[in-house]
């Protein structure tokens, strides 16, 4: 049986901590594992805040669409938006052996997601963007 | 944080399609501009499903050859060959010019489709000249032009900006009927610009979301609330800026109509919504409304 919770909101920095929640309310229903729902979340607010900062700079900000869908082994979470495209392939790799003071500002959101998803795909048209990523689970020994 | 942005690409352009086309790959989404160059009979049949049969029954419009039980013609429909668009009108009775209904799609750059105008209106109902000014111009709505007068009289009336008439309130059916269209002409979606706060609010009901203006949307909400400048801004000094206008959708409407968004130095320009095919957006910037 799957179930499927979303919420939209606007893209602004003041979404993010109601984005967070939201996948804390749905994990919650579903005894999802601490260490997954902090991966979740982290996730989820990289790839808004960079929708937020990059997807529709310059253009007055749309909606982020949120879904959460919860199966029996996995976790899919799949967030919508409508600005520019943005093609994860073409990100540079960050370079994390680098020393601090070497490295440049941000990059490390998509590296964080795919650190910590078991997939990630994205998808893109005239019609939105939309970023899946999935995280497997253990239902038996949550629920 | 994701680094590299790739902006949208060029719009490829778009290419005719003969009969053989709509019979080839089911999931490639087809052109207004291609269905219009189809022959007038199948163009006809695939055009006809746009508009709801519940609104042709309402004024005894045959479905099927869009006559009222006089054989007089009541459905015009405009799809010329080499134009990428569609116009669907009908009218009640035998003045062409008393249009109730008049929707028109379009192809966008994008390969998408826009949903450039719908109006459903009530031609039994009384009508205010609020699209036309006192000098005769076409007021576009109250965009262009306002005739002051009869806008009172609309709001007064309890109609939305924009609008001579009360509606029709079938929107609902005519988006699952644009849907079911456009489902089977393999698009995912469909843009189109609210004329008024009133249309964004009935589309956030209907299901859309913002490709543009969802945090217009919300700071509008925020400064109608007591204390914002919104609020502060309802004076009385028109009579589109009453106290009190803040807490409905219409209220608010009239003021927007009216410029108040000067007050917070933004204009009711720029907003483009999105519907996703089969999917509600579930998008809701006024919460507990009152119409």
């Amino acid at each position: 049986m799957t179930q499927r919770f979303q919420i939209t909101r606007a893209a602004e920095l003041e979404s993010l901590k109601i984005f967070r929640d939201f996948i804390t309310e749905c994990c919650a229903r579903y005894n999802i594992p601490s260490d997954v729902v902090l991966e979740l979340k982290l996730a989820v607010d990289e790839a808004c805040t960079n929708i937020i900062e990059h997807g529709y700079k310059g253009m007055d900000p749309g909606s982020i669409i949120l879904s959460f869908r919860i199966e029996s082994d996995r976790i899919l979470v799949q967030i919508t938006d409508f600005g520019h495209v943005f093609e994860p392939a073409d990100a540079p790799k960050p370079d994390i052996e680098a020393a601090l003071e070497d490295r440049p500002l941000g990059g490390l959101g998509l590296f964080l997601i795919y650190q910590t998803m078991d997939n990630i795909d994205y998808q893109s048209s005239g019609d939105g963007n939309t970023l899946t990523f999935t995280k497997y689970i253990n239902r038996e020994t949550n629920s | 944080m994701f680094k590299r942005l790739r902006v949208k690409p060029e719009p490829t352009p778009s290419v005719d399609i003969s009969v053989s086309q709509l019979i080839g790959d089911a999931s490639l989404p087809v052109t207004i501009k291609a269905l219009n160059s189809l022959p007038e009979n199948p163009k006809l049949r695939l055009y006809r499903t746009l508009i709801p049969l519940q609104v042709l029954a309402e004024f005894d419009i045959n479905p099927r050859t869009w006559k009222n039980p006089d054989k007089l013609q009541q459905v015009k429909l405009e799809a010329e060959a080499g134009s990428d668009k569609v116009r669907i009108t009908a009218w009640y009775r035998e003045d062409a010019g008393n249009e109730f209904f008049y929707l028109e799609l379009a192809d966008n750059p994008f390969n998408g489709i826009d949903l450039n105008f719908l109006v459903a209106n009530n031609p039994l109902a009384e009508r205010f000249r609020t699209d036309f000014d006192d000098a005769g111009n076409e007021t576009l709505f109250g965009t262009v032009h306002r005739n002051l007068a009869e806008e009172e009289k609309a709001m007064r009336a309890g109609l939305a900006p924009g609008q001579t008439r009360e509606g029709l309130r079938c929107s609902h059916i005519v988006f699952n009927h644009i849907e079911t269209f456009l489902t089977m002409m393999a698009h995912h979606a469909f843009f189109l610009e609210p004329l008024s706060y009133v249309s964004a609010w009935i589309f956030e009901k209907r299901g859309f979301a913002y490709s543009k203006g969802h945090q217009l949307m919300d700071l509008i909400h925020k400064e109608f609330q007591p204390g914002g400048e919104l609020h502060k801004a309802l004076d009385g000094s028109t009579p589109f800026r009453q106290p009190g206008q803040w807490s409905t959708v219409r209220g608010r409407a009239w003021a927007i109509h009216d410029g108040i968004l000067e007050r917070i130095d933004r204009k009711w320009d720029d907003l483009k919504m999105i519907k996703q095919i089969g999917r509600h957006a579930g998008v809701n910037t006024f919460p507990d409304a009152k119409y």
